[in-house]
């Protein structure tokens, strides 16, 4: 598999860490809601297709990315700087 | 001031190795630069660094990804987005730099020990690298002065081409010896010179 | 000359003989041979014993689809079993070893698993050695203990035991055209791209380039097709643009095409070159593939269809033609196509006697018929073979009538030969294809399978797409001279007598699957290709099933009374052969693995210190000397901290420069306790939870600055700790102006400790004061040691007055030498892990032992680092019911009241049984306390504080030891900190 990082350009798979779901958002960190929390933490959508989710480059520029990859195909659909999908 | 001892020191023979039906088509060495100093800019400060390196060094950097720029005695290279890593043979540029780069520009982190830098030179320069690093080291894909950032399994390198059959590597100083060990044995079959 | 070896012809070079054993027997043969042609030249017939029947067989292919002949190559003390003998390059002093065989090839004893037959059919291990419903032996055990006998007979080679002391390397390659495959399809395409500019890797498996053009008779533009390979290879050789792999099997096609090929570097060679690997593992990404792969010849099942001396038609003439080794001196072949005309041809010309040409077709072409009468013997068509003969090697083949799929009552005719070659048809070697791409494709025309529509970017050529004859591989440029023969075969894959023959009809020759086991297992319900397969291990021997697949499932398809397209194929799966796992592990194996070391390695080495490997990094455990045993070491060593002054080295710490104007709000909302209040040149301890209130990581951080902070982990979690940050600093707060660098290599670490470690100090330490008043607890302060810069923080871990030493890891020799100069009066110590950690057990400290990853703060009594000013990492989860429940294990200390040592891992319980049932935590540290004069532990326990002073014991069955403890507070020595604070 390779990933078109967007400062390196197209990597090897073995350079990246999997850095989990993308699809998550953290609950405000002064929020006591033990449900909101416990989705963050533990649940994950896991689809059949299309699936956002960060990549670490870590054998490389080390920059997190927010990938879209297929679970069927391990097609990558797009890439993007993480920093800046967190905006 | 006190050497910086190199941590490749006793594993550092100098002179000819391996096959020698060829001559020596790689040559090794240790650079031993004074300064090896990462800059970090903030988002939207870069071309501020930038500045900031010409000002110091002369050397000019475009803004592409990987841009890099050499002169006899420094080099400078972008390796991650926003960062850069200034090299130069003499000691102390971690504080000129760290006078000219105010907080709200980004940051100065010296890394003069704690990275080794190791120069891979010849006509299987590409050839010995290939047998690491899954990069495209041909000329049209690495031009000259241009860098990568990438990892042999757990040896993280920075990889600046320096001359169309020259690269120098920048690896971790705790994992230099047994990188220079492996980067020997595997530049046995070409023949090759420790300077 | 040997007794089958032509005169002339082939491409061998007969002024250069080769000496090679096999089973120790003294042979002979020439550069250019494979070792399966100098054993036919040599007049070997049986070259190893089946799997399963242990019967003689002989050379059956003549390439990588090879199922009987594998041999043991032996070089030096190493054993490399399973290896066709069709791929092994003959080289003087190869030595080999047939396979299977007990105690030798000609007398085998397993052999009499033959005469029992019918009892060894497919599942029948399964079946028979089922254990019974209960008892010692029930279910699988009895199966486990029956296993290791039945393994035993049934089998392949034997494994060495010595470790493999060749070397292994990788290599990366990019292009722009991979060609996979050089036969006349292969070249075309390699030189096509090759003059468009393009960069091109050509991989042929074989030692030469030029696939069947190497041993068939076509001529091309007027010239022998040998000459035309090489004209096309020299024209190739010179371009800088080209890059040419013999030996080079492409086995595995993966996403965005990427293709895992071995070089076989010098696997022909008795030695390898100076620096030259054995093999290299290739990983190349091409952007464009052309697959010219090929096909393979398939049999044709029939009873007796194993003898030595049946071999696949074109295999027998490559023989001839490339090898100039005549399989026999009395050939017949057998058919259901033309191809084995061809063959016929190509015998007879290297100078074997064409007995009979059997073909099941009633009529076949006018090319076939004129190839049939060149080669001379009587051409029988709508014949079949349905018997053969003969013990070592073939003797005699008896015929029958052959009409509409079935064999005709009536007479048969017999043929005194020693060699019958046999098609069944060609199948394209789509396995890369299959690989990348749908599922394949039956034809009913040629009867076999063709590549799938691909999901990847390549495209084939040649026989890979079912077209087989040369001038197709070639295109339409050079003119071809061949027979213009047909390839489509008819469809007949078995022939089944209908006299009762005794007579086995094989279908995996490897893995001694018949016909009739095809037949059981669709009886017994395993009709799928899938369970066919799982149940007669059809086509999983080492050949994968390359020539029995499709006449497999061409049996079964017939058994089910479906077609072929309806029955499928089993999807082909990596490796296409065998890759050795050497050449996968490559630069991960023996010395070429990474290490990591500190500054001061050299010193401690030469100082006698045995090394730990502490993941990469290598640390003294303890220093040696004369004659003392791990514990004497470490007592000693740790006895002398708490009298006088220890140093070790530290540098293995992570370190992580945290820089920038928000770095203290970061480090806030990353440790459960407070950093932005932290003074500028001081430091504090932090703890890190993860999301869900787990302890993370614990270290110190020293503030250097207003923005500027180093960070120490744990020497285990450094990695894991950056990319923590690094993830929290993109992904959640990519507001905040940090920067993370690991700076883990850029200092050098000693930690000085001990009563007297102010006075060592004191006498080394320049340009600052290191006394209570300029250095207090957890104050840093800058000087110099011997010239070179230092920065050193008081924090202890030993429990002594302590300070750690950072330099610039280029200085840290230099340091550490200073400091031993300057701790010569206090008669100062290394000290390695071992005594570390003693004297961390006896203080109570945590590590990872204890943070491992399932307790939370609570449970290490560290509640006390728990902010309630501000949100962290983990501080929303961290209250949850299950981490604050009553029964988790917590913190304790640990006492042997037996006297003996305790260790870790070793289970603690509240009564003495055989198992240590009812567990209530177990020992997570260990050692002698020579501060207690006593085998402690520290140990997680259900109840923690509330069970101090209780008596219980330790349970430890895996190393049997047993005895009594007391369970104390884990703050075992000092416990107010006086001598910290000294």
């Amino acid at each position: 598999m390779l990933i078109a990082c967007p400062y390196c350009g197209p990597r090897d798979l073995s350079e990246f860490t999997y850095q989990g779901d993308a699809n998550r958002t953290r609950p405000n960190p002064m929020s006591n809601d033990q449900s909101a929390w416990n989705a963050y933490v533990y649940e994950r959508v896991n689809p059949a297709g299309d699936h956002r989710e960060f990549w670490q480059h870590s054998g490389g520029c080390r920059a997190h990315l927010a990938v879209i990859r297929s679970t069927l195909t391990h097609e990558i659909k797009s890439v993007a700087f993480a920093r800046e999908a967190a905006k | 001031m006190v050497e910086i001892v190199s941590p490749l020191e006793p594993a550092y023979r100098r002179g000819a190795h391996g096959n020698r039906d060829g001559g020596s088509r790689i040559t090794l060495s240790e650079t031993q630069p004074g300064s090896i100093v990462q800059l970090a800019a903030w988002p939207g400060r870069e071309d501020a660094m930038r500045a900031v390196v010409k000002t110091v060094t002369g050397l000019a950097l475009d803004g592409a990804p990987g841009a890099g720029a050499v002169d006899e005695s420094s080099a400078a290279f972008g390796f991650a987005p926003g960062r850069w890593l200034v090299v130069d043979q003499a000691e102390g540029a971690g504080q000129t730099f760290r006078e000219k780069v105010s907080a709200d520009l980004g940051t100065v982190c010296d890394l003069s020990h704690g990275r080794t830098a190791i120069a891979v030179e010849g006509e299987k320069a590409e050839r010995l690298l290939s047998k690491f690093y899954a990069l495209d080291f041909s000329l049209a894909a690495f031009p000259v002065a241009s860098a990568k950032s990438t990892a042999h399994h757990d040896v993280f390198t920075l990889i600046q081409r320096t001359g169309a059959d020259r690269f120098d590597l920048y690896v971790y100083r705790s994992f230099a010896r047994s990188f220079w060990h492996l980067l020997c044995a595997s530049a046995e079959e070409f023949g090759y010179t420790v300077e | 000359m040997s007794p089958r070896r032509a005169h002339n012809g082939g491409r061998i070079d007969r002024s250069t003989t080769l000496r090679f054993t096999f089973d120790g027997t003294a042979m002979t043969g020439h550069a250019g041979d494979t070792l399966a042609s100098a054993l036919l030249a040599n007049g070997i017939s049986v070259v190893g014993r089946s799997f399963k029947y242990h019967r003689p067989r002989g050379v059956f292919s003549a390439g990588i689809e090879e199922p009987n002949a594998l041999v043991t190559v032996i070089k030096g003390k190493l054993r490399e079993p399973n290896i066709p003998a069709t791929q092994v390059e003959l080289y003087d002093g190869l030595a080999v070893e047939s396979q299977n065989r007990f105690p030798s090839l000609s007398l085998d004893i397993g052999a009499a698993n033959g005469l029992a037959g019918n009892l060894f059919a497919a599942g029948f291990y399964y079946k028979t050695f089922m254990g019974p419903v209960a008892g010692p032996l029930k279910g699988t055990r009895f199966w486990m203990l029956c296993e290791h006998f039945i393994r035993r007979a049934a089998g392949l080679g034997r494994a060495g035991h010595e470790p493999d002391t060749d070397r292994y390397e990788k290599m990366y390659g990019f292009c722009d055209l991979l060609v996979v495959g050089s036969g006349p399809a292969g070249l075309t395409a390699a030189r096509r791209a090759a003059a468009e500019g393009k960069r091109v890797f050509l991989a042929e498996q074989e030692p030469e380039f030029g696939g069947t053009l190497r041993w068939k008779s076509a001529a091309i533009d007027g010239r022998p097709a040998a000459d035309w390979v090489a004209a096309t290879l020299a024209e190739l050789r010179a371009l800088p643009n080209v890059t040419l792999l013999p030996r080079t099997t492409v086995w595995g096609y993966y996403d965005d095409n990427a293709l895992g090929a071995l070089d076989r570097v010098a696997d022909h060679k008795a030695h390898a070159a100076i620096g030259e690997p054995r093999q290299r593992h290739w990983t190349i990404r091409a952007k464009d593939v052309v697959l010219a792969t090929g096909a393979f010849e398939r049999p044709i099942v029939f009873p007796g269809n194993d003898r030595p001396g049946i071999m696949l038609a074109a295999a027998a003439a490559r023989y001839a033609a490339e090898y100039g080794v005549l399989p026999g001196e009395r050939i017949a072949v057998f058919a259901n196509n033309d191809s084995a005309y061809e063959s016929a041809l190509a015998l007879k010309d290297a100078g074997a006697e064409i007995a009979a040409i059997i073909d099941v077709r009633a009529g076949v072409s006018v090319a076939a018929r004129e190839l049939a009468r060149e080669a001379g013997g009587e051409l029988l068509l709508g014949y079949a073979v349905t018997s053969t003969s003969g013990a070592r090697r073939l003797r005699e083949i008896e015929v029958q009538a052959f009409a509409d799929g079935k064999v005709k009552e009536g007479a048969t005719r017999a043929f005194a030969v020693d060699c019958l070659a046999v098609s069944g048809g060609w199948s394209p070697a789509i396995h890369l294809a299959s690989q990348a791409g749908h599922a394949p494709q039956w034809d009913e025309a040629l009867q076999a399978f063709l590549p799938p529509a691909p999901t990847q970017s390549w495209t084939g050529a040649g026989a890979f797409t079912g077209a087989f004859s040369t001038s197709a591989a070639l295109g339409d440029d050079l003119a071809v001279n061949e027979p213009e023969i047909e390839y489509e075969p008819a469809p007949v894959f078995e022939i089944r007598p209908t006299a009762k023959k005794t007579g086995k009809a094989f279908v995996d020759l490897q893995h001694d699957v018949t016909a009739s086991d095809i037949r059981l297992a669709h009886r017994e319900g395993f009709q799928s290709v899938e369970h066919l397969k799982r149940y007669t291990t059809l086509g999983m021997a080492t050949d994968q099933g390359k020539s029995s697949n499709v006449p497999g499932l061409a049996i079964m398809a017939a058994a089910r009374g479906l077609p072929i397209l309806e029955v499928g194929t089993t999807r082909f799966r990596p490796p296409f052969s065998a890759v050795s796992l050497g050449a996968l592990a490559a630069d991960r194996h023996a010395h070429f693995k990474p290490e990591r070391l500190t500054p001061m390695h050299d010193w401690h080495v030469a100082r006698g210190a045995r090394m730990y490997a502490a993941g990469l990094w290598y640390r003294p455990m303890i220093y040696g000397t004369g004659g003392e045993t791990v514990e004497q070491a470490y007592v000693r060593e740790a006895k002398a901290v708490r009298a006088s002054v220890g140093i070790v080295d530290v540098s293995t710490l992570g370190k992580i420069a945290v820089q920038g104007p928000d770095a203290a709000e970061f480090l806030d909302r990353v440790y459960t306790n407070m950093f932005s209040t932290l003074p500028v040149d001081k430091a504090r301890y932090g703890l890190m939870l993860r999301e869900e209130g787990i302890a993370f990581d614990d270290g110190t951080t020293w503030r250097l600055g207003e923005h500027d902070f180093l960070m120490t982990t744990t020497t285990a979690n450094a990695g894991k700790v950056m990319q923590h940050l690094e993830y929290y600093l993109d992904c959640v707060w990519p507001d905040l102006r940090v920067h993370v660098t690991s700076v883990t290599d850029e200092w050098a670490g000693a930690a000085v400790a001990g009563p007297n470690a102010r006075h060592v100090l004191e006498a080394c330490v320049e340009g600052t004061g290191v006394d209570h008043d300029a250095l207090p607890f957890m104050g840093i302060v800058r000087g110099e040691i011997a010239g070179a810069p230092v920065m050193i923080c008081r924090l202890s871990f030993s429990g002594e007055l302590a300070y750690e030493v950072y330099c610039g890891a280029g200085h840290g020799q230099h340091v550490w030498d200073a400091l031993m100069n300057a701790g010569q009066a206090f008669d100062i110590v290394p000290y390695g892990l071992e005594a570390l950690g003693t004297l961390r057990i006896e203080k109570g400290h945590v590590t990872g032992a204890e943070i491992d990853g399932r307790t939370s703060p609570r449970d290490l009594y560290l509640d006390w680092m728990l902010s309630k000013k501000k949100p962290y990492i983990g501080s929303a989860m961290v209250d949850r019911e299950g981490l604050v429940a009553s029964d988790r294990v917590r913190l304790v200390g640990v006492i042997a009241l037996d006297d003996r040592p305790l260790q870790g891992g070793a289970h603690i319980v509240e009564r003495l049984g055989e198992e240590p049932r009812g567990s209530i935590g177990h020992i997570t540290g260990f050692c002698f306390s020579p501060a207690l004069g006593k085998y402690i532990a520290l140990a997680l326990v259900k109840g923690g504080k509330a069970r101090h002073g209780q008596r219980a014991f330790v349970s430890d069955p895996v190393r049997n030891r047993y005895g009594p403890v007391e369970i104390v507070s884990h703050h075992f020595f000092d416990p107010e900190g006086s001598r910290m604070h000294g």
